[in-house]
């Protein structure tokens, strides 16, 4: 039982002496597998904080704060609510829908609390682009200022979110 | 010299030894509580070893506490009234429960661990609830994206649910998935197939679930089943009917009309199935035949974005607008709704403009 | 040694500060200066397991390894009494103040680690003090650690990692800051001695 108990530090030691103990938890919630099924990070070496990090350094540049995007999408989810199965046009060039499946996610970032798994597609007829974003996402953006790493499935870049949604 | 190094390292060997007796003799004592009686309202008496959480200790005993994060503090689901016992109230629960909940004595069955006797009280369709060794016995393809799996059970062999609950299916770990995970489908077939029970399940992009049973699951093979679980179930008078659920949303109402095919009825029944094109229906033959089976009983799909190739002769647009031919005495008609939480706030809006009463509106929203 | 206990004790703290004069116990330091509040729970067990395993290594040196003559062997011991201590600790921990359990977390195997616990008894034995020497510069070495790692992050909480050029960003700051710290404690030098 000692034993197993060294052999459990020694392997913690190697991520002990980067990250804290609540660092080294969500990233093992980020994996695939975990949450869902490809993960958070895609296929991004980067640790969470520097993709955080890079990601509003962008939106600094752009001139947009994480808080308005996020409030952005949350209108276009409000919006589109109700319209289930339908697309729902506004603003004259935007056309949303959103669609609900059953079952609840927790977030990687370890805090008490469950998310719908609401996708809401979102094309901005004017561009012609059209992008996806989850509860999750949303929350993601809001409270944690994270955008997902690249190469995975939900990972929205900052500089298209701000194209489209304005 | 030899005889030097042998002495010393016996008496390392016998230093790590005494440490290590001293250790489980410590863990014995300290982490060893001995037997714990957990009372249930009042009525019955549990014995379980002490240590581990209330939500384990019970399921240990065949009790299932309704979980969806597996016990790990995320979801809040498996709150529970404890009476006596139970110990302080832990920083992981307080996030997850509201002032009320805390002065009513709740907690987090997952949370809270069974270090003395403690009393419990839990709604008595828990004892239902029950887990279940299954065998894939059958899979069939409804449309494109959309799976029936039927269950043949092995262990318990039966199950009593009522039509429109749901079961909580384990899956395996597979391919990047490591771990195990748990996800609801209602149960599709009808409640006097007690040997077996059918689920209809939608792949879902990124779906943990979803993605094993569609890309991973064979015939025969053995998986974990939990239920049955929920409110939403057919209740038993002689309202008219009025049935809208679209996509997976049909399992329930399948389950319903089987069960009221057998048991027979009278009731006016209409059954609203939304979808966007004609790739999206399936079953459709099935609800025609329960339109010949059951005295009166009428299947209306309803197409929203049917393109002009299918040539779709059927109604297109919303559900909503057709509800007013189907009601006939809104006082006594009951619905019944299995959807999106937005499909569900926009056809109650409707139906009780139409006058229907709120509380005759049952609902299942994907929670 | 002639020196008393109760100097020591304040020594460990100021003028030989196992962190910043020693630079021992830097791992956990780095890492978890980064909150405030973790800081101070990995401090105060810091300070606990200190005064404890001084104490208990003390006693395993004279009574264990002096008369058995395996003196030699005296780290894989220490190292062994250490890790045993923080393992029944951490069970008595659970058993009966689970608030604090949960609160400290994954912080109590850490300590096991932490390099500052094991020199802390390798000196008593190099400068041969006696038991209550021991505990009181146990005692001291830990409140000293728990005031560098404090320091640290109360710094870090307020520095604007921004204004840092990239390459320096996280350890290299920190690490930077710890030896203007560690100056800082220069000072004190000369005002009291540990041997």
């Amino acid at each position: 039982m000692v034993s197993l108990r060294i052999r459990y530090i020694t392997t913690v030691l190697d991520d002990i002496m980067k990250q804290t103990p609540q660092e080294i938890k969500i990233d093992k919630r980020m994996q695939p597998g975990v949450i869902t099924l490809s993960g958070f990070l895609g296929d991004d070496t980067r640790h969470y904080h520097e993709i955080i990090e890079t990601d509003e350094q962008t939106l600094e540049n752009l001139g947009k704060t994480p808080e308005e995007i996020a409030d952005r999408m949350q209108y276009f989810t409000d919006a589109s609510w109700n319209s289930y199965d339908t697309p729902l046009e506004i603003e004259n060039k935007f056309v949303v829908e959103t669609e609900v499946v059953r079952g609840k996610l927790p977030c990687p970032f370890s805090h008490p609390g469950v998310y719908r798994k609401a996708v809401t597609r979102l094309t901005n007829t004017e561009l012609g682009l059209t992008i996806s974003w989850s509860s999750l996402n949303l929350h993601m953006i809001k409270e944690h200022h994270f955008f997902e790493g690249s190469g995975s499935v939900f990972r929205i870049e900052p500089e298209l979110l701000v194209k489209v949604l304005f | 010299m030899a005889l030097r190094i042998i002495y010393d390292i016996l008496a390392l060997t016998g230093v790590c030894a005494a440490f290590a007796v001293l250790l489980v003799i410590a863990q014995k004592f300290l982490s060893n509580y001995g037997e714990m009686k957990i009372n249930i309202n009042g009525k019955r008496d549990l014995t379980v070893k002490g240590g581990n959480s209330l939500l384990s200790s019970l399921g240990d005993q065949q009790i299932f506490i309704p979980s969806a994060c597996g016990g790990r503090g995320s979801c809040g689901a498996c709150k529970c009234k404890v009476t006596e016992g139970g110990g302080p109230l832990l920083p992981t629960e307080k996030p997850l429960l509201s002032k009320a909940e805390l002065a009513d004595g709740i907690r987090l069955s997952c949370q809270v661990k069974v270090k003395s006797d403690i009393s419990i009280v839990i709604p008595e369709s828990i004892f239902n609830i029950r887990k279940y060794k299954a065998r894939v016995a059958e899979i069939i393809d409804y449309t494109y994206d959309t799976k029936g799996i039927t269950f043949e059970l092995l262990e318990p062999s039966k199950i009593d649910f009522k039509a429109g609950q749901y079961v909580q299916i384990e899956t395996k770990p597979y391919a990047k998935m490591k771990q195990k995970v748990v996800r609801a489908y209602s149960i599709s077939s009808k409640p006097e197939d007690e040997k077996t029970l059918q689920l209809i399940i939608r792949l879902v992009p990124e779906g943990i679930c979803t993605t094993w049973v569609h890309n991973y699951l064979q015939l025969g093979e053995e998986v974990n089943l939990t239920g049955p679980y929920g409110d939403f179930y057919l209740r038993d008078t002689n309202a008219d009917v009025i049935f809208v659920a679209g996509g997976s949303g049909k399992a329930p109402i399948k389950s319903m009309l089987e069960h009221l095919e057998v048991v027979g009825t009278d009731r006016k029944m209409t059954y609203f199935f939304g979808a966007r094109t004609t790739k999206d229906l399936y079953l459709t033959e099935y609800m025609q035949h329960f339109e010949k089976a059951l005295p009166d009983f009428t299947y209306v799909p309803v197409l929203s974005h049917a393109t002009p190739e299918e040539n779709w002769q059927g109604k297109t647009g919303f559900v909503m607008p057709f509800f007013k031919d189907a009601i006939r005495d809104p006082k006594n008609t009951e619905a019944y709704l299995c959807g999106s939480p937005g499909m569900i706030a926009a056809v109650t809006k409707s139906l009780v403009e139409h006058g229907l009463a709120a509380d005759k509106i049952y609902y299942d929203s994907f929670g | 040694m002639s020196i008393s206990a109760f100097v020591l004790f304040w020594a460990a703290i100021f003028t030989s500060n196992i962190l910043l004069t020693n630079f021992l116990g830097m791992c956990s330091y780095l890492s978890v200066s980064r909150e405030v509040e973790s800081s101070f729970g990995l401090g105060v067990a810091v300070i606990f397991v200190l005064t404890v395993t001084a104490g208990l290594n003390w006693v395993a040196h004279h009574y264990i390894l002096v008369p058995l003559n395996i003196v030699y062997l005296e780290y894989i011991v220490f190292i062994i009494v250490i890790a045993a201590f923080v393992q029944l600790l951490e069970l008595i921990i659970e058993r009966y103040v689970p608030a604090l359990y949960y609160t400290l977390g994954i912080f109590l195997p850490l300590i096991t680690v932490n390099c500052a616990i094991f020199g802390v008894s390798l000196f008593l034995v190099i400068r041969n003090y006696n038991f209550l020497q021991s505990i009181a510069f146990g005692a001291g070495s830990g409140i000293g650690w728990l005031l560098a790692i404090l320091m640290l992050a109360g710094i870090r909480a307020k520095l604007k990692e921004k204004l840092v050029p990239v390459g320096l960003q996280g350890a290299g700051i920190s690490l930077i800051i710890t030896g203007i710290m560690a100056l800082g404690f220069v000072g004190f030098s000369g005002i009291v001695s540990v041997q």
